[in-house]
């Protein structure tokens, strides 16, 4: 060995860190495999006396060469030269490298660094000072990127937030802690379901749509996404009647949530975030209404399984509930998805309708007289809204719309009610279709009608108002208190027509007493008296009633100016001499159509006592009946002073 | 920290340590994250010398783009304590929240009122004018010419 002896020293071999993450991990230098260690032990091979003994084989190999061709220089000469002996050089430690690799026995003892040239120093100085300028213009770049993303994302969310703000002005927003990993939103909520009704035993079961994720969409804005045929609204029909309408009425029904969806699809830049705001809250409360319809059935649905006055289930399907109000009328209840890409529901349901055989026969009139659908809709969900939402108030208004005749057993409930009710309409429709009729054929009637604002009852009064007669004019006026009111000749008779439910009640002043009657005293005769009668019978009862009134008004009349008559039901007797009696008979016919009410004259001699006998005669001896036809007032009374004449005249001679 | 709708600020006293200790933390969070910006900020105009071996500024770089990050990170996490608040003011500023649904109420309410009122005028309107319509039906020319 050489006298000098090299030493080398290698650096401690301990792990130094390297960075630090954002999260705060550590990160070390990688472990070099055992290659790298190898190449690592490689590099500190020193190679100088290789080298030196290669750089004095070079130079001579060059002195000899420039001895032999002095003249041709070139400029780029030494360049190559240089560039020759480093490729020599270089090929020499890769040599080396790999006897080393193959070996793996030499070890690298020692390497210095070439001492660097100034230009070297300031070109190293100047590479540095471009490198950490470039890596400061990065970082500004990175810095003002992070800057951006934060501005968008702090408009983001004072979109998003504003607008939660102001939905949360109309409903209720309730936040849970989601696990952040899982979703994107933070887990908002708006909760419609409405926990005020009902008591709490019966209606527990919240709806699925009734808590409503929000969402952010694309933009950042909040998004409420519903699945597509989750609304659902209350649908009301009779059967048979307004089978035409239903396709129109459910495609006009609530198609604004599709469209409302696509145009926010579509349009969404162009509109400004207070409409989108808008467009939400309808969508909103479309499905609080929804909801609200949902309960309704539910409702309706236990309601018809109760037994109660009212509810006669004749069909029950999902969703569809079919009910008997009697007299032949059926009415549906169903509910049906409000979208307008539901067609085949829709379809179904149409099916289902005209698939029924009606128990009625489609006459127009009886069309006529049911009543609207949507107000029975609207009257449905009033009703229970207005009777469900309990507990703070009791239920005055069930109890106080229960018809009179009721017991307090038989209470009907709000499904039994509505039925009554609408049994009712459709009965009251066609009692006014009767009035109508008879009052529209006798000129001197009025028909008038008080609202009763109550929904299983309607009232008409019949007013026949009497022409003042001359005599009683001049008398009225002196008579002005209130003592002789009562003695005063009534001006008009009123017939009143109450309906309940499905009875109706006449009540009318003019038909003779019976007690009055055998009393034979004149102030009682004209009482008010009251009686039920059925459908069929109202024309010719309402008839009766005013023929009778009218009787009573032409015996009140003959009795002012002195002359004594007899009345009978529907006859007015006057005596004339010899025990002849000469009568007006009122004649009544609801199919006639010219007049209900058609007069005959009557004239009898006194002989026959039984009148009965003497019509099966033919020769008109000792009867004769002249008929006068259908009279106004006015001609009968002026047709009564001339019997009263003919009776004054008689009683003169 | 921050319970799912917010506990109300009410008289009991755990109720206000809670609240109290909750607005302590958010503190501390912000200063921590302040701080932690400005050290970073610092430190990086620190290493704006060039030095002499290149491999201490390819260290230094790696230092820089380290501490940009935590920088950004802190300004992230500001921005998050920032809209917990807005969330906190959203669903916790409960005096205003129930002013403002005791408003609306009263709102719907006189709303509703209101249209019982004209529901019962136009009912009331229409009764009236359905009985004068009647007599002057009844009693009219046209109709009496007709019946004759």
């Amino acid at each position: 060995m050489d006298g000098n002896l090299e030493i080398s020293l290698d650096k401690l071999p301990v792990k130094r860190l390297d960075a630090i993450e954002e999260n705060g991990a550590e990160r070390y230098p990688p472990d070099s495999s055992y290659d790298e260690k190898r190449v690592s032990l490689i590099r500190r091979i020193d190679f100088a006396w290789a080298v030196e003994d290669d750089e004095e084989r070079e130079r001579k190999k060059k002195q000899k060469k420039s001895s032999k061709d002095a003249s041709a220089t070139w400029q780029w000469q030494s360049m190559v030269e240089n560039l020759q002996l480093a490729h020599q050089e270089l090929s020499v430690i890769i040599d080396l490298i790999n006897t080393v690799e193959a070996n793996d026995a030499v070890t690298v003892a020692g390497l210095t660094r070439p001492k660097p040239l100034p230009n070297e120093v300031l070109s190293d100085l100047a590479v540095s000072a471009a490198t950490k300028l470039q890596c400061y213009r990065q970082l500004g770049k990175y810095f003002k990127q992070s800057s951006n993303s934060f501005e968008e994302q702090i408009a983001r969310e004072a979109r998003f937030y504003g607008a939660l703000i102001r939905l949360q002005q109309n409903w209720k927003v309730k936040r849970q802690r989601v696990a952040a990993a899982s979703s994107s939103n933070e887990g908002f909520t708006i909760d419609l379901f409405d926990n005020s009704l009902y008591d709490s035993a019966a209606m527990c079961r919240p709806s699925s749509l009734s808590t409503i994720r929000v969402e952010h969409d694309s933009a950042g804005m909040l998004a409420i996404n519903l699945p597509p045929n989750s609304c659902r609204s209350l649908h009301f029909g009779f059967l048979g009647v307004h089978s035409s309408d239903i396709p129109k009425d459910l495609s006009k029904i609530r198609t604004h949530d599709s469209v409302e969806q696509r145009t926010r699809e579509s349009e969404k830049e162009s509109k400004s975030d207070d409409d989108y705001v808008k467009e939400t809250h309808t969508l909103l409360r479309e499905v609080h209404q929804s909801i609200f319809d949902d309960q309704v059935f539910e409702m309706l649905n236990r309601e018809a399984f109760k037994q109660s006055v009212g509810v006669n289930v004749t069909g029950i399907r999902e969703n569809y509930l079919q009910l008997s109000i009697g007299q032949g009328n059926t009415l549906f209840i169903s509910l049906v998805p409000s979208n307008k890409g539901d067609n085949q529901d829709s379809a179904d349901t149409q099916n289902l309708e005209s698939a029924i055989v009606p128990l009625q026969s489609f006459d127009t009139e009886k069309k006529w007289g049911f009543p609207n659908r949507t107000s029975c809709e609207i009257y449905l969900q009033q009703i229970v809204h207005e009777n469900a939402f309990v507990n703070e108030k009791d239920k005055p208004n069930l109890s106080s719309t229960q018809a009179s005749g009721q017991s307090g057993k038989d209470e009907p409930g709000l499904l039994g009610h509505f039925c009554l009710s609408l049994a009712h309409r459709i009965f009251s429709n066609r009692v006014l279709m009767e009035l109508e009729n008879v009052v529209c054929r006798v000129p001197y009637l009025h028909l008038m009608t008080h609202p009763t604002w109550h929904s299983r009852t309607s009232s008409w009064t019949i007013f026949m108002k009497v022409p003042q007669s001359i005599l009683h004019a001049e008398s009225q006026s002196l008579k002005s208190d209130f003592q002789n009111l009562k003695d005063a000749i009534k001006s008009q008779f009123r017939t009143k027509v109450v309906v309940n439910d499905d009875r109706i009640n006449v009540e009318g002043e003019g038909a003779p007493n019976v007690v009055g009657l055998f009393k034979r005293s004149s102030e009682n005769t004209c009482s008010v008296n009251k009686y039920e009668c059925d459908l069929a019978d109202l024309p010719v009862i309402i008839l009766l009633q005013v023929a009778s009134q009218v009787i009573c008004w032409l015996h009140e009349e003959a009795l002012t100016v002195g002359i004594k008559t007899n009345r009978d039901f529907l006859c007015l007797t006057f005596e004339l001499e010899q025990g002849e009696t000469v009568s007006l008979v009122a004649h009544v016919n609801p199919e006639d159509i010219k007049g209900g009410i058609s007069w005959w004259l009557v004239m009898e001699d006194g002989f026959a006592e039984d009148w009965k006998l003497q019509m099966d005669m033919h020769d008109g001896a000792s009867e004769y009946r002249k008929f006068l036809g259908h009279l106004t007032l006015d001609v009968l009374y002026s047709s009564l002073m001339d019997l009263v004449s003919l009776c004054g005249g008689g009683r003169n001679h | 920290m921050n319970k799912g709708t917010g506990v109300g600020t009410g008289p009991t006293a755990a109720a206000a340590a809670v609240a109290a200790q909750k607005q302590k933390t958010m503190m501390q969070r912000v200063e921590t994250d302040i701080a932690n910006i400005v050290d970073n900020f610092t430190q990086l105009v620190n290493v704006a010398r060039v030095n002499e071996p290149p491999v201490r500024n390819s260290q230094e770089t790696f230092m820089m783009e380290m501490r940009a990050a935590r920088m950004v990170q802190a300004a992230d996490s500001l921005l998050k304590l920032v809209s917990e608040l807005k969330q906190t003011a959203i669903f916790s500023g409960f005096a205003s929240l129930n002013d403002h649904v005791e408003q609306r109420t009263n709102e719907f309410n006189q709303q509703a009122e209101k249209t019982d009122r004209m529901l019962a005028r136009i009912g009331e309107e229409a009764a009236a004018s359905l009985k004068e319509l009647e007599s002057h039906y009844y009693s009219s020319a046209q109709r009496t010419a007709d019946t004759e």
